[in-house]
């Protein structure tokens, strides 16, 4: 179906080379992908060190989310509050692909590794723009996956980036070349699994969930082999005894208008969902590296809307979970809605911070935005909930239930946060949230698994006509108050990036993408990017440089403009 | 009633191409005598012979390949459809698929929606975020179809199929069907029948 171009062109191509590549890792079969090479990049040489060392690394951008603790805080301070009106595009590259652009840049001694909708990857010079190389995936046939074909970026380790594909597989590509390494098969695509996050690479492993919650998947998140592409270790997300405690509140000590002896009887009729039940996992685990432990936060149960054919808690969907990183055994959870009938779940990466307990008395804790609106503050050591905070946006008629008809219930299922990444200021004792208003019906019609297809269970509709608009907040997570909020002209989808030189950087679906003052929400600098600014946004340097980048694609789950720039800035 | 003789031909010209497939089905697939089967009511050119028969040139590969699939399993009901699925394994399903998605999307020559019925859709289209599997331009992708230039009768159709629970094989597009508007579907079929899309379409796959 492809008709489009090679971007290699645009960088003067200087060599152009099409490497065959045989695939040493997809089991009976071989095939052939095809890598653009307009020449060759550097050779990184990303070691573990590194990647430990990331959160004070003003130079490269080794992970999604900046560092393992997940903060999206970067150190440097050469773009601040006082100049930050100078920023001006220093390079704008164009990807052949345009659609959804949710990605976040990875950066190694000044080369730049980005994603597209549909898994390209591109490595280009994070000083000119230039490109060195274009691997496309060879997508097979059959992809199930909800709300856009997106992807979120790769990871890096030593010689070699990895990359989560819709199709449900993980490559590993030369990082000097972009020819595939290996491959391996997460899952059957055909049962509804997909990969759009990144990567996160620890110890040698190579850390990926799944989509599918809408699909009736068993969501996992599973360690593969750096080095061969073998699994290490599998967490199931879905217990096999997914029953829970029968909680009739939420995290919030709100009712969930639970019919808990239907439910026991439905159960006894039924037995345990566990089977379909979903609770993927959209977004990298934090990293705990003192405890060896990663926190990561599983989506809803299958189907989204009708809890009537899967009895109990559903564990461990909509749930902040805490296993083991050399064995992936559980080590604790806590669930912020069980029975979720809403699909208002948990998508937004936890963040690893220090905060104030309830005494008063600093803790390491772990902190995540709902799509509920609130962002809930834990404690690491056992999940617990310290607190929550201010809702973020209009929770009214929480929590009514779905009808047949449609009942209104705010938020829209989009959220609150949805899949966004939040950014901490540990200075400020700040996180930086965006959030959507977008009112909806939730409507509930029962259907049995239908094997790896939609399996919603009713449906979420925009009321037509509604006002619908977004915002910027920042929440003191030691106490859980708003300590600013900027209302914006859309529903906001992306995410967030703190600087130490006092900023929050985020875009907007019309084409804005900001720079706030991190203390007070003020609008210090904007720049108009012609498409969607949906993806999130980061920061590097090269010589002595310093950069912001971001993707400007549009996103396809709320429709917003799409594109295909990747975008970095800088000041004089 | 040309329509009807139309279709009663197609059903027996089928019959004729089954009798004769199935006394081959033990044997190797054959695309090329499979591709002469499926043009007999889809059309030689892509252009099916009547218009509540998809077209399936230029179709998403792994939507067609599932369609088949389910044809095989019973899970979408078709008298003709049927019979002639339950022949191939899936090796030959998704050699018919990767075959049909090669081809070029004919253009049935089906108006633009007036921009009233145009915005009517829309309304409906973001409501249930249709874009959300259909993408950008309703071009689909993978497992999800095409609808963009489909016929028109086919597309009004087969949504009241999916909203009236004849049409089964996909339970969540059920649900969305009942949950919007019966007014809104000769809107949407209108609207999405008379995209005509393949002068710009290029989404990198």
């Amino acid at each position: 179906m492809g008709s489009c171009k090679s971007a290699a062109t645009i960088a003067g191509a200087l060599v152009v080379s099409l490497a065959g590549t045989t695939v040493a890792w997809s089991g009976a079969e071989t095939e052939t992908v095809v890598t653009t090479t307009t020449r060759e990049a550097p050779v990184p040489s990303v070691s573990q060190e590194m990647l430990s060392g990331a959160a004070a690394d003003t130079k490269n951008n080794l992970h999604t989310n900046l560092n393992y603790d997940q903060t999206r805080y970067y150190q440097g301070k050469q773009i601040n509050k006082s100049n930050v009106g100078k920023l001006r595009p220093a390079w704008i590259f164009q990807t052949e692909v345009v659609e959804s652009l949710e990605t976040t840049p990875i950066v190694v001694d000044g080369v730049m590794y980005v994603t597209t909708s549909f898994n390209h990857v591109y490595a280009i010079d994070a000083k000119t723009g230039e490109q060195f190389w274009h691997y496309k995936h060879k997508m097979g046939p059959v992809t199930t996956y909800c709300c856009g074909p997106n992807n979120r970026g790769v990871a890096i380790y030593e010689d070699k980036v990895f990359m989560g594909t819709l199709d449900a597989k993980l490559v590993a590509l030369d990082a000097k070349t972009g020819s595939l390494v290996w491959e391996t098969e997460i899952a059957d695509p055909e049962l509804g699994y997909s990969e759009t996050m990144a990567p996160t690479i620890v110890d040698g492993k190579v850390l990926i969930g799944t989509n599918g919650g809408e699909y009736g998947i068993r969501g996992f998140v599973r360690a593969y082999d750096t080095e061969t592409g073998k699994l290490v270790w599998n967490f199931h997300t879905i217990p096999e005894d997914s029953v829970g405690v029968w909680a009739t509140h939420d995290a919030t000590g709100k009712d969930m208008h639970r019919d808990i002896a239907a439910e026991k009887a439905a159960l006894k009729k039924l037995g345990d969902p566990y089977k379909t039940l979903g609770g993927g996992v959209w977004q990298n685990p934090a990293v705990d590296l003192k405890t060896k432990r990663i926190y990561f936060v599983v989506g809803n149960p299958s189907p989204d809307l009708d809890g009537s054919i899967r009895p109990g808690d559903n564990l461990y969907t909509d749930s902040l979970v805490a296993v083991d990183l050399n064995t992936g055994e559980y080590v604790c959870h806590f669930q912020y809605i069980a029975h979720d009938v809403w699909d208002l779940d948990a998508v937004s990466p936890p963040i690893l911070v220090d905060v104030k307990d309830k005494d008063g008395k600093t803790v390491p804790g772990v902190i995540h935005g709902g799509k509920t609106g609130n962002v809930y503050i834990h404690n690491r050591d056992d999940c617990s909930l310290i607190r929550f905070s201010e809702a973020m946006v209009d929770q009214t008629g929480m929590w009514t239930l779905p009808t047949p008809e449609g009942a209104k219930m705010l938020p829209g299922a989009n959220g609150g946060v949805e899949w966004s990444v939040m950014s901490v200021n540990p200075d400020l004792g700040l996180t930086y949230a965006v959030n959507l208003h977008q009112p909806m019906t939730y409507h509930v019609e029962s259907s049995p698994y239908p094997g790896g297809k939609l399996w919603l269970g009713g449906a979420f509709k925009v009321i037509p006509g509604s006002d619908q608009f977004g915002n910027v907040t920042a929440v003191d997570y030691n106490t859980g108050k708003i300590k600013w909020q900027k209302k914006t002209p859309l529903p906001m989808m992306g995410g967030t990036l703190a600087t130490a030189g006092g900023l929050v950087f985020t875009g907007e679906g019309d084409g804005w993408f900001r720079a706030y003052d991190a203390e007070n929400g003020d609008v210090l600098w904007s720049f108009f990017a012609g498409a969607g600014v949906n993806a999130p946004a980061t920061a590097y340097s090269v010589d002595g440089k310093e950069y912001i980048v971001v993707g400007a694609g549009g996103n396809t789950q709320i429709d917003f403009k799409r594109g295909n720039n990747i975008i970095a800035f800088t000041v004089d | 009633m040309l329509q009807v003789s139309r279709r009663a031909a197609c059903a027996a010209l089928l019959f004729g191409w089954t009798l004769f497939a199935g006394a081959s089905s033990a044997e190797e697939f054959n695309l090329e005598e499979k591709v002469k089967l499926c043009a007999t009511c889809h059309g030689a050119d892509g252009v099916p012979i009547n218009k509540q028969t998809p077209v399936i040139w230029g179709q998403n590969e792994g939507y067609f390949y599932l369609q088949l699939r389910d044809f095989k399993r019973g899970m979408r009901k078709n008298p003709l459809m049927e019979p002639i699925a339950a022949q191939f394994e899936k090796k030959d399903m998704y050699a018919l698929a990767a075959y049909f998605n090669k081809k070029k999307w004919p253009n049935l020559g089906q108006p633009s929606a007036p921009a009233k019925v145009a915005a009517k859709a829309e309304s409906a289209i973001k409501s249930i975020g249709c874009r959300g599997c259909h993408l950008d331009h309703f071009q689909g992708d993978g497992s999800t179809a095409r609808l963009a230039g489909q016929s028109q009768e086919y597309l009004l159709a087969t949504m009241l199929a999916f909203r009236d629970g004849s049409r089964g094989n996909n339970p969540g597009m059920s649900n969305l069907m009942s949950a919007t508007p019966e007014d809104d579907f000769e809107a949407l079929s209108q609207y999405l029948s008379g995209l005509q899309i393949d002068q710009y379409l290029g989404h990198g796959r």
